[in-house]
C-alpha cells in the first residue's frame, strides 16, 4: 500500500511506505508497538519483540462502511504538513469517482483539472497545462511507462480507465532526483492489481463508453490479474445515420502481477487503445498508444529494496486519403521508445532513506512514412527516421534532522545522444522570427552521434515544522531533451514528438517554490496550504512567424528558442472527513515567453496565460446510498493573436497588425458548473446481501449551459462575393460544448 | 486537410459559434497596393487602397494620385493609370508595343504616392501548360462526396524544385474566389516541404476544381451543360508562401476545424519604401505567366 504509516511508538517516529509497499525501519534491540495505517482502513497495531532483523508484512482490512474495495491511497493524516514533499497533489480512485463527469463518464484527467495550478485550454484540447507549462512539458506514467498522447477524442477523455487505477499523483514542483526528462509536471499514474482473494467482474453502461473489468487470483494469495476494457458505442447507435462513416475509441488496460517468493515480485502491465474516424470504407484517420512494462522488485536484504522496469512505449497516428489504389494519399507517423530503468531504494537508517538509480531509454521517432499516389504514380515523400539515447543516473537522499526538519537532496545527471540521420542541415537566422534558411551541414553514418547534450540537474527541498504548521522551500532543475510540436491552439492528436538536434537545443528549467501548509480542526479535518512558484526557462520551442509545421522535412527551421517564465501562488483548504468533504483552489498565475523576432521581442503571454483559476468542488453523503456532487471552474480568458487591421487582396480579405503582437488579445473568462448523483442499489434483497453492488450516476454537465470559448477567430464572410461589392469581417466565438449535457449511466461490480 | 476535418463535424460532435463583440487595439492605417498582374491578354489593374480597421466593412479607401510603373529587364516600361475607378491603375496590353511574358524577365513595380517611394522586385516564372480537362462521373462515395461530374486538369510539373503555382478555377465562367477556393501548389505537391517534383500534380490538387457548396460541407458536382475552365498562374515562391499565409488567416469556416486551427499570423508582403524610416506598405506584386484549358461537360 503506497504511503501507508509506519508508526513506532516508543520513538514517536517511523516511515512510510514506498510505491511498491515497501517499508523499513531500523530500531536497536527493545520492544515496540508499532502501529500500521491507512486512511480508509483499520489501523493495525502490533506488539514486537526486537531482538534479531524481522519482516513483517502487513495486510490491512477496510474499514467497516467502506464497501469498495477499491484500494485507497491514503496518508498520514499530518502528511500534509509533516511530510517534506510539496507541490504535490494526490487523487484517489474513489475521488475520482465522485467528481461530476462530462457524459457521466468519470476521468482521470479531468479529475486533476481540479487541483490547483492545473488548467487546460478547453475541452478540444488533448493535454492539461501544469504551473504555466505547456502540454508537452508532462510527463505521464502509467505505471512507470511514459504516454504519448494521454486523450482519447481531443481531449474529451483520457487513456486510463477509472476501473485499473489505483491512484493519481501529480507532481508540479520539487521533483525528487528519481524523475527526470520533462520541465513541468510528472503524471505518476499507477494502476490496481488484481484482486487476489477473489474473483471480482466490474463494469458500466454509460452514455459514451461500455466498462468491463475482470480481476481475480491467478494462483490464491501469490498472483493476480486484471483486466479493463472499455469501447465507445456512439458510433453503432449512428450507424445508420451516418453510413460508412464512423467514429469510436476503445482501450485495454491489463496487468499480472506474481509474487515469486518473500523476496521477489513480478509485474506485467500493458495498455492498448485506438481512436478511430472514418469518413468512409477507405478513408479516415486513426491514432492510438500501446505500452507495455515487466518490472521485477527484489529485496536485497531488510533495508535494500530494488526495483527493474523495462518497457516499450509507442504512440502512432495515421491518415488515408483516396478512393483508390491509383489516387491516394497515405501518412503514418510514430514515435516508440524503449526503457531500462534501475532503482534502489535503501533505508540507511530511521533518518536517511536513499534512492539510487537510474534510467535509459532508446527513441525512435518516425516523423512521417508518407506515400502520395497519383494516376497510380507512386512518390514517396517520408521523412527522414531520426534516433536517439537519453540517460540518467541520480542520487537523492531524505533526510529527517530532527522532529521539526527534513531535507531531501539529490542530484540527476542527464544525457541526449542524437543520431541516424544521415543528411543532417544547419540552420541560419535570416531574419529573427522568421523561417530559418538551411545549409547542407554534412552526411554521416548510421550509428555515429550528430549531437551529445549533457545536463547536471540538482534537486532540493527542506520542511521546517513551525508549531501546527510547516513551511517548506524546493528548488530544481530538470532538462527536457525530446519536445512537442504543435503549432495549434490547443495541442492534438497529430502533434509530433522532435528530439533535441544539433538545431533544437534542450529545454532547462529551474523552479523555485515556498508554502506554508497548516491544517486545521479536531482530528485535523481541514488541510490548508499556501504556494509560491517561480520558474525560469531556456530554450522553449516557439514557432516561426507562418510556421508550415505539417510534413515538412525541414521543420527545425520552423522551429526558434526563447526564454520563459511563469510565477503563481496557489491556495488550496480541503475538507477531508466527514458527511460534507471537498476543496476548494485558487491559483493565480502567469505564464510568459520572449523569443527574438516575435512581438517586438518583448514578454508576452503564452497561448494557455490563464490569471485566475479557481475550483470548486463538494460532496455530500446524503445517507448510505446516496451521495451529491457539485464542482465550480473558473478560469480567466487565454489569449490568442488578433489583428487590427484589415486589407483586401485579390478580393480576399487579411488581418493585419503593424504592431506585430503575439497573443494580444484575452478571449472571454470560462465558468461552468456541473453536478452529479450517486444512487446506490438496495444491498439487501429478501434479507439476504445482494451479490452485485451497483449504483445509478446522474450527472449534468454545464448546467447553466454556459458557451464557454475554446478560441476566437476572425474571418471574412466564406461566402461568393461579387466585384465591387465589400465583404464583411467579423469576430467569431467558437465553442465546444454550449449547452448543458444530461447523462446517465450504471456501474456494477460483483 | 481542412476539407476533410468538415465531415467529423457532422458525426455528431457538439460544437457551436456565436458572433461576438471584441474591442481591438487600434492602429495607424496603413497603405495596401494588390498587385497581382499576368501576361494574359486583357486590362491589367493595380489597386492602391488604405487598410481599415479591422471591423469596418465597407469598401477599403481608394488612394488617387499616384504614380505606378511596372518596368522590365528588358528596359520595357508599363505605365498603370487611374481611369474611371478612383485607385485602380489600369495598363492595357492591346495599346502597347510590348508585352508581359518573356519567362524569367524580372519585374519592377515603382510607386509614387505621397511623396514617399515603393518598390518590389517579382520575376515572371515558368508554367505547365495543362494538357486536359478531363470529366469523371462518380457514385455517392460520402456525405461529403455526393453522386455527379468531378472534374479533374492534367498537367505536369516540370523538373526542377522550386515552381510555385496558383490554380484558379471558373466554374460557368465564374471564377471561383472563396477563400476555400484559393488552392496553391509548390511543384506537384502542397508544400515546400513535401518534396514532390517532376510529376504529375497530386490528386487532392487535380480535385481542388470542384468547388464547394455555399455551406462548405460537400461538394458541388458537375452538371451536363456546366464548363470548366482551369488556369494555372506561375507565381515567385515568396508570392507562394504570402498566399499560404493568406489561406491560413482566411480558410475559417469554424466548427471543428478550430482545435487543428493555426494561431493569426501577418502575412508578408514584397513592397517596401524606398526610405528606410518612411511609411509602410503592405500588400503583394507578383507577374504570372498563365495557361489555361477549359470544357464543356456534355453527354
Amino acid at each position: 500500500m503506497i504511503g501507508a504509516t509506519v508508526l513506532v511508538k516508543e520513538i514517536a517516529g517511523g516511515t512510510t511506505a514506498n510505491v511498491y509497499g515497501y517499508y523499513s525501519v531500523t530500531l536497536p534491540p527493545g520492544t515496540y508497538t508499532v502501529e500500521f495505517s491507512y486512511i480508509g482502513y483499520n489501523s493495525v497495531v502490533q506488539t514486537i519483540d526486537l531482538t534479531t532483523n524481522r519482516r513483517l508484512d502487513v495486510e490491512l482490512k477496510t474499514e467497516a462502511t467502506e464497501l469498495d474495495e477499491i484500494v485507497v491511497l491514503g496518508e498520514d493524516e499530518e502528511a500534509n504538513v509533516t511530510s517534506v514533499e510539496m507541490s504535490v497533489s494526490k487523487l484517489d480512485a474513489k475521488t475520482i469517482q465522485k467528481i461530476p463527469a462530462f457524459l457521466g463518464e468519470v476521468d482521470v484527467l479531468r479529475s486533476i483539472q481540479l487541483l490547483p495550478g492545473v488548467s487546460s485550454v478547453g475541452e478540444g484540447s488533448s493535454g492539461f497545462n501544469v504551473r504555466g507549462g505547456n502540454v508537452g512539458q508532462n510527463l505521464v506514467l502509467l505505471d512507470d511507462a511514459p504516454v504519448y498522447n494521454s486523450s482519447h477524442l481531443f481531449g474529451f477523455f483520457s487513456v486510463f480507465n477509472p476501473d485499473a487505477v489505483k491512484d493519481v499523483k501529480l507532481i508540479k514542483g520539487g521533483v525528487p532526483a528519481n524523475y527526470g526528462g520533462r520541465l513541468s509536471s510528472i503524471l505518476d499514474v499507477r494502476m490496481k492489481e488484481g484482486n487476489s482473494k477473489k474473483r471480482e467482474v466490474s463494469g458500466g453502461v454509460g452514455t459514451v463508453f461500455s466498462r468491463l473489468a475482470v480481476q481475480g487470483p491467478l494462483k490464491k494469495d501469490k498472483a493476480s490479474f486484471l483486466v479493463a476494457g472499455r469501447r465507445s458505442y456512439v458510433d453503432i447507435l449512428a450507424a445508420p445515420f451516418t453510413g460508412d462513416a464512423t467514429l469510436y475509441f476503445y482501450d485495454l488496460t491489463t496487468k499480472v502481477n506474481y509474487n515469486l517468493d518473500e523476496k521477489n515480485r513480478l509485474f506485467l502491465s500493458g495498455y492498448f487503445g485506438r481512436d478511430v474516424f472514418r469518413f468512409d470504407e477507405r478513408q479516415g484517420f486513426d491514432w492510438g498508444n500501446l505500452t507495455g512494462t515487466l518490472r521485477w522488485n527484489h529485496l536485497f536484504n531488510d533495508r535494500l529494496f530494488s526495483n527493474f522496469s523495462f518497457f516499450v512505449s509507442t504512440y502512432d497516428y495515421g491518415f488515408a486519403f483516396g478512393e483508390n489504389d491509383l489516387d491516394k494519399f497515405d501518412w503514418e507517423s510514430r514515435i516508440l521508445t524503449y526503457t531500462f530503468k534501475p532503482y534502489f531504494n535503501y533505508f540507511i537508517n530511521t533518518n536517511n532513506e536513499l534512492l539510487i538509480g537510474g534510467e535509459s531509454t532508446l527513441y525512435d521517432f518516425k516523423p512521417a512514412e508518407a506515400v502520395a499516389v497519383s494516376d497510380g504514380l507512386v512518390t514517396d515523400i517520408s521523412l527522414d527516421e531520426k534516433w536517439s539515447i537519453e540517460n540518467a543516473l541520480y542520487i537523492d537522499n531524505t533526510q529527517k534532522v530532527n522532529n521539526k526538519l527534513t531535507l531531501k537532496y539529490g542530484l540527476r545527471f542527464s544525457s541526449f545522444h542524437y543520431f541516424g540521420v544521415d543528411s543532417v542541415y544547419n540552420y541560419e537566422t535570416i531574419e529573427p522570427g522568421f523561417r530559418q534558411q538551411q545549409t547542407f551541414f554534412r552526411s554521416f553514418d548510421n550509428n555515429e552521434i550528430i549531437k551529445s547534450y549533457y545536463t547536471w540537474e540538482p534537486r532540493a527541498s527542506v520542511k521546517y515544522q513551525i508549531g501546527k504548521g510547516s513551511v517548506k522551500a524546493s528548488y530544481m532543475r530538470t532538462a527536457q531533451y525530446i519536445h512537442l510540436v504543435s503549432n495549434t491552439a490547443a495541442s492534438t492528436p497529430i502533434d509530433v514528438w522532435t528530439p533535441s538536434t544539433n538545431n533544437i537545443e534542450p529545454q532547462i528549467g529551474d523552479q523555485w517554490a515556498l508554502g506554508y501548509f497548516r491544517n486545521f480542526g479536531r482530528g485535523n479535518d481541514i488541510e490548508a496550504s499556501i504556494e509560491g512558484y517561480y520558474r525560469d526557462n531556456r530554450n522553449q520551442v516557439e514557432y516561426v512567424r507562418g510556421a508550415d509545421i505539417f510534413l515538412n522535412e525541414f521543420l527545425e527551421g520552423e522551429l526558434i528558442a526563447g526564454d520563459g517564465r511563469a510565477y503563481g501562488l496557489e491556495f488550496s483548504v480541503k475538507k477531508n472527513k466527514g458527511d460534507l468533504t471537498g476543496w476548494i483552489s485558487y491559483t493565480l498565475g502567469r505564464s510568459e515567453l520572449k523569443v527574438d523576432g516575435i512581438n517586438r521581442n518583448e514578454w508576452y503571454p503564452t497561448r494557455f496565460d490563464q490569471t485566475h483559476n479557481l475550483k470548486v468542488f463538494g460532496n455530500y453523503q446524503l445517507n448510505d446510498r446516496t451521495s451529491f456532487s457539485a464542482n465550480f471552474t473558473y478560469v480567466s480568458g487565454a489569449p490568442v493573436t488578433a489583428p487590427t487591421l484589415r486589407f483586401v487582396q485579390q478580393g480576399l480579405v487579411a488581418g493585419y497588425d503593424p504592431l506585430e503582437s503575439r497573443n494580444n488579445l484575452r478571449i472571454p473568462a470560462t465558468h461552468r458548473l456541473d453536478l452529479s448523483m450517486i444512487i446506490q442499489m438496495k444491498r439487501i434483497k429478501k434479507g439476504k446481501e445482494r451479490k452485485n453492488k451497483d449504483e445509478l450516476v446522474l450527472s449534468l454537465y454545464n448546467v447553466y449551459g454556459r458557451r464557454n470559448p475554446f478560441s476566437v477567430f476572425f474571418s471574412q464572410d466564406q461566402g461568393a462575393v461579387n466585384l465591387g461589392s465589400p465583404v464583411e469581417t467579423e469576430a467569431t466565438r467558437f465553442s465546444i460544448v454550449g449547452a448543458p449535457v444530461p447523462s446517465i449511466s450504471y456501474n456494477f461490480k460483483f | 486537410m481542412k476539407r476533410i476535418a468538415i465531415i467529423v463535424l457532422a458525426s455528431g460532435l457538439l460544437g457551436c459559434e456565436d458572433p461576438i463583440d471584441v474591442t481591438l487595439e487600434e492602429a495607424e492605417p496603413v497603405l495596401v497596393v494588390d498587385a497581382w498582374i499576368n501576361n494574359k491578354p486583357e486590362l491589367q489593374i493595380i489597386k492602391l487602397s488604405m487598410a481599415q480597421p479591422y471591423f469596418d466593412s465597407s469598401l477599403p479607401p481608394p488612394v488617387s494620385g499616384a504614380t505606378v510603373v511596372v518596368s522590365s529587364s528588358a528596359n520595357e516600361t508599363f505605365i498603370f493609370e487611374e481611369r474611371n475607378t478612383p485607385g485602380d491603375y489600369v495598363w492595357d496590353p492591346s495599346t502597347s508595343a510590348n508585352g508581359i511574358g518573356e519567362i524569367e524577365t524580372e519585374y519592377q513595380l515603382q510607386i509614387e504616392v505621397n511623396d514617399e517611394i515603393y518598390v518590389s522586385i517579382s520575376q515572371i516564372n515558368r508554367v505547365p501548360t495543362i494538357d486536359s480537362i478531363k470529366f469523371t462521373f462518380k457514385e455517392e462515395l460520402n456525405q461529403f462526396q455526393p453522386e455527379g461530374y468531378y472534374g479533374e486538369f492534367v498537367s505536369a510539373d516540370p523538373r526542377g524544385e522550386g515552381d510555385t503555382y496558383w490554380i484558379k478555377t471558373f466554374k460557368n465562367g465564374i471564377y471561383q474566389n472563396r477563400p476555400f477556393d484559393l488552392t496553391i501548389a509548390y511543384d506537384a505537391g502542397f508544400s515546400q516541404g513535401g518534396l514532390i517534383d517532376g510529376v504529375v500534380f497530386i490528386q487532392p490538387l487535380q480535385d481542388s476544381v470542384n468547388p464547394l457548396n455555399e455551406d462548405l460541407d460537400e461538394i458541388v458536382p458537375y452538371e451536363i451543360g456546366d464548363s470548366l475552365y482551369v488556369e494555372i498562374h506561375s507565381i515567385t515562391n515568396d508570392a507562394f508562401f504570402f498566399l499560404q499565409e493568406l489561406q491560413i488567416q482566411t480558410q475559417r469556416d469554424g466548427g471543428f476545424d478550430e482545435i487543428f486551427a493555426e494561431p493569426f499570423e501577418n502575412v508578408p508582403s514584397n513592397i517596401i519604401n524606398a526610405d528606410e524610416n518612411g511609411e509602410d506598405i503592405i500588400g503583394y506584386f507578383n507577374v504570372a505567366a498563365v495557361s489555361g484549358s477549359g470544357r464543356k461537360l456534355t453527354e
